[in-house]
């Protein structure tokens, strides 16, 4: 399942350090080497960066318009005829509003769709409780047969997607909105999917993080490592398939576990290492993500800090778990 | 042996009524479920299998065949009855409706020989057949897809996403046929959220429609036979037909939209379904 990355190419300015666009560059890419894809559109052309996409292969795009039910039935009907389908929409609605579309037609039948699903989390912060998804890792992750990707920065994104040439089945991929992440990945190595990335070591407590809280989870790291607290960072970016060894080995290895993700603390990241751990090897944990409340409107990055998804919340589950 | 227009007539007449005996019998090894969609859907099916698909049942995958999509899942025991006897799947299989690990359920599994899409929630097959049809444009492949709708079912405003984009694109590939029993699940669609004037909201939507009797066999052929009726547009087919057709006791009543079946009703509803040879004089 790796993905070598692509030499020479203005994808990453084209990206601008958001998922979303590095999403619609990488469809570049497999529309070039993969003639079995097909994009579809729920009237979200520029929120993707796909107008260059539809340029070029005009004939493999279709526009659905505000109708994400369609965008997921006519995906799956295109890939039963052996077609690769690429959904681009946000993902509050494609995961709420079309959720037994996705949970049918794409996971039940077994359809190979991806779904990039942009907006994600409280990326939209202005746009108020409507147009935030901090739910969808808890619905995506519930359904048998689907992957489900949280890239963290741009390369993430742009190699997680291409990763999906090799993928056999459903996918969900988390994208922001119009939030930029700093780089957090190294651009040299290989996407793997279904496997967590070390980004820090240290065996004192180990911080469990995806999609934006990776960058959250390295600055807390690096300010505890001050205090003389060593807090490994492990950037979960494959929700499922679900890197069990990583977790059990920095439960084994650490005295705590923080998770820390961009969604509601019911049923995402943190929920699927406490069901691990819980049977497996019951470790002490704390869990930094959106608490059980719809958040207020307002622009991304105070509304993190406001929800306590912040890197001084970080560390102090860190902190308190070593007391 | 050329086949006249009158004997494939009364060829597909003997196969629905062969699809209501084996609805029946899935429906008593089973203990009971939609008779009456499934009933009211028998002669498009046969109709469609054993006149107007083209299909391999030996190779149900082959990416040239025309696609059919049951929408209205329910009527699962017709489509079953439809693929044992097209020879999709073993006819033993419809003795284990409902049973523990049967191939053979409620509604519809992709993972059986003939079904392409997993319905039976409704609102879903509209907009799976508009994809099955952009997938055949975009392959440059001849296939037809077409879709049996519910009219009850039509209440999800889904469907309405798909009618609309599929006379955007206009999917002349494309034809959805509409089992217009009148009854849905708790008593008549027109008493529950009425769906009249239904013709004119499909061609207001942009497609050729047909209103046909569904259980007149000519005129089942004959829509069949003239798609698409229009080359810029996908075609609806309103076929009006009754719920539980064929067994007195199971016509035009919700109560059999799903109901029990035992012994006693099975062979009062065979008794109806015999072929005209077999009837006793009366």
């Amino acid at each position: 399942m790796n993905s070598a990355v692509p030499a020479a190419s203005d994808w990453r300015a084209r990206s601008a350090n958001q998922t979303r666009l590095a999403f619609g560059q990488a469809l570049l890419e497999i529309g070039a080497r993969e003639p079995r894809a097909v994009v579809v559109s729920a009237d979200t052309q520029d929120l993707l960066g796909i107008r260059t996409f539809i340029e070029r292969h005009r004939e493999r795009f279709i526009e659905v318009g505000i109708a994400e039910q369609n965008a997921i039935g006519a995906a799956a009907g295109l890939a039963t005829t052996g077609l690769h389908p690429y959904v681009c929409a946000y993902a509050p609605f494609i995961t709420a509003r079309s959720m037994e579309q996705v949970r049918n037609d794409v996971a039940y039948a077994n359809q190979r769709v991806v779904i990039g699903a942009a907006a994600s989390g409280i990326s939209l912060g202005v746009a108020g409780g409507t147009h935030h998804a901090l739910e969808d890792l808890a619905l995506m992750r519930s359904l048998p047969n689907m992957t489900v990707i949280v890239p963290a920065d741009v390369d993430e994104a742009y190699k997680a997607t291409l990763a999906t040439l090799d993928i056999d089945g459903p996918v969900y991929l988390r994208l922001g909105g119009r939030t930029e992440e700093p780089s957090v990945s190294d651009p040299e190595a290989p996407f793997r999917l279904g496997r967590a990335v070390q980004l820090r070591p240290g065996n004192d407590v180990a911080v469990i993080a995806c999609g934006a809280l990776v960058e959250m989870a390295l600055r807390a790291s690096d300010a505890l490592k001050r205090e003389g607290i060593d807090a490994r960072v492990l950037n979960m970016h494959t929700i499922k398939p679900f890197d069990r060894d990583a977790v059990l080995a920095a439960a084994a290895e650490t005295r705590g576990i923080v998770t820390a993700e961009e969604h509601h603390l019911t049923g995402g990241l943190g929920g699927a290492v406490a069901e691990l751990l819980a049977v497996e090897r019951p470790t002490r944990m704390r869990m930094v993500g959106m608490p059980d409340t719809f958040a207020m409107v307002g622009p991304t990055g105070p509304l993190r800090a406001k929800y306590g998804m912040s890197a001084e919340a970080i560390m102090d589950a860190c902190r308190a778990l070593l007391r | 042996m050329h086949e006249t227009r009158e004997t494939l007539l009364v060829r597909l007449e003997s196969e629905a009524r062969r699809i209501r005996r084996n609805v029946w019998r899935a429906l008593r090894a089973g203990g009971g479920g939609h008779a009456g969609g499934s009933c009211s859907a028998a002669d498009i099916l046969a109709a469609l299998y054993f006149h107007r698909l083209r299909i391999r049942p030996s190779e149900p995958d082959w990416p040239e065949r025309d696609r059919f999509v049951l929408s209205k899942g329910h009527a699962n025991a017709a489509l079953g009855a439809v693929l044992a006897q097209a020879g999709f799947i073993d006819d033993e299989v419809l003795d284990r409706f409902y049973a523990f690990e049967s191939p053979f359920g409620m509604h519809p599994d992709i993972k059986v020989p003939g079904v392409e899409m997993c319905t039976g929630a409704l609102g879903h097959g509209l907009a799976v057949a508009m994809g099955m049809a952009l997938g055949a444009r975009i392959q440059k492949q001849d296939f037809h897809t077409f879709v049996m709708l519910g009219d009850g079912e039509l209440h999800e405003g889904s469907n309405w996403e798909a009618a609309m984009a599929a006379a955007h694109y206009r999917l002349a590939n494309l034809t959805a046929i509409v089992d217009f029993n009148k009854i849905s699940q708790s008593g008549r669609v027109a008493e529950i959220v009425g769906i009249d004037p239904l013709p004119d909201k499909w061609r207001a939507f942009g497609w050729e429609v047909r209103e046909i009797d569904g259980h007149d066999m000519a005129q089942v052929v004959d829509a069949l036979d003239s798609l698409p009726l229009d080359p810029d547009r996908p075609t609806a087919i309103l076929a009006h037909t009754v719920k539980g057709k064929g067994v007195s006791f199971a016509e035009n009543t919700y109560v059999w939209h799903s109901n029990s079946v035992n012994d006693e009703v099975y062979a009062r509803a065979l008794g109806e379904l015999a072929e005209p040879h077999e009837r006793e004089a009366p």
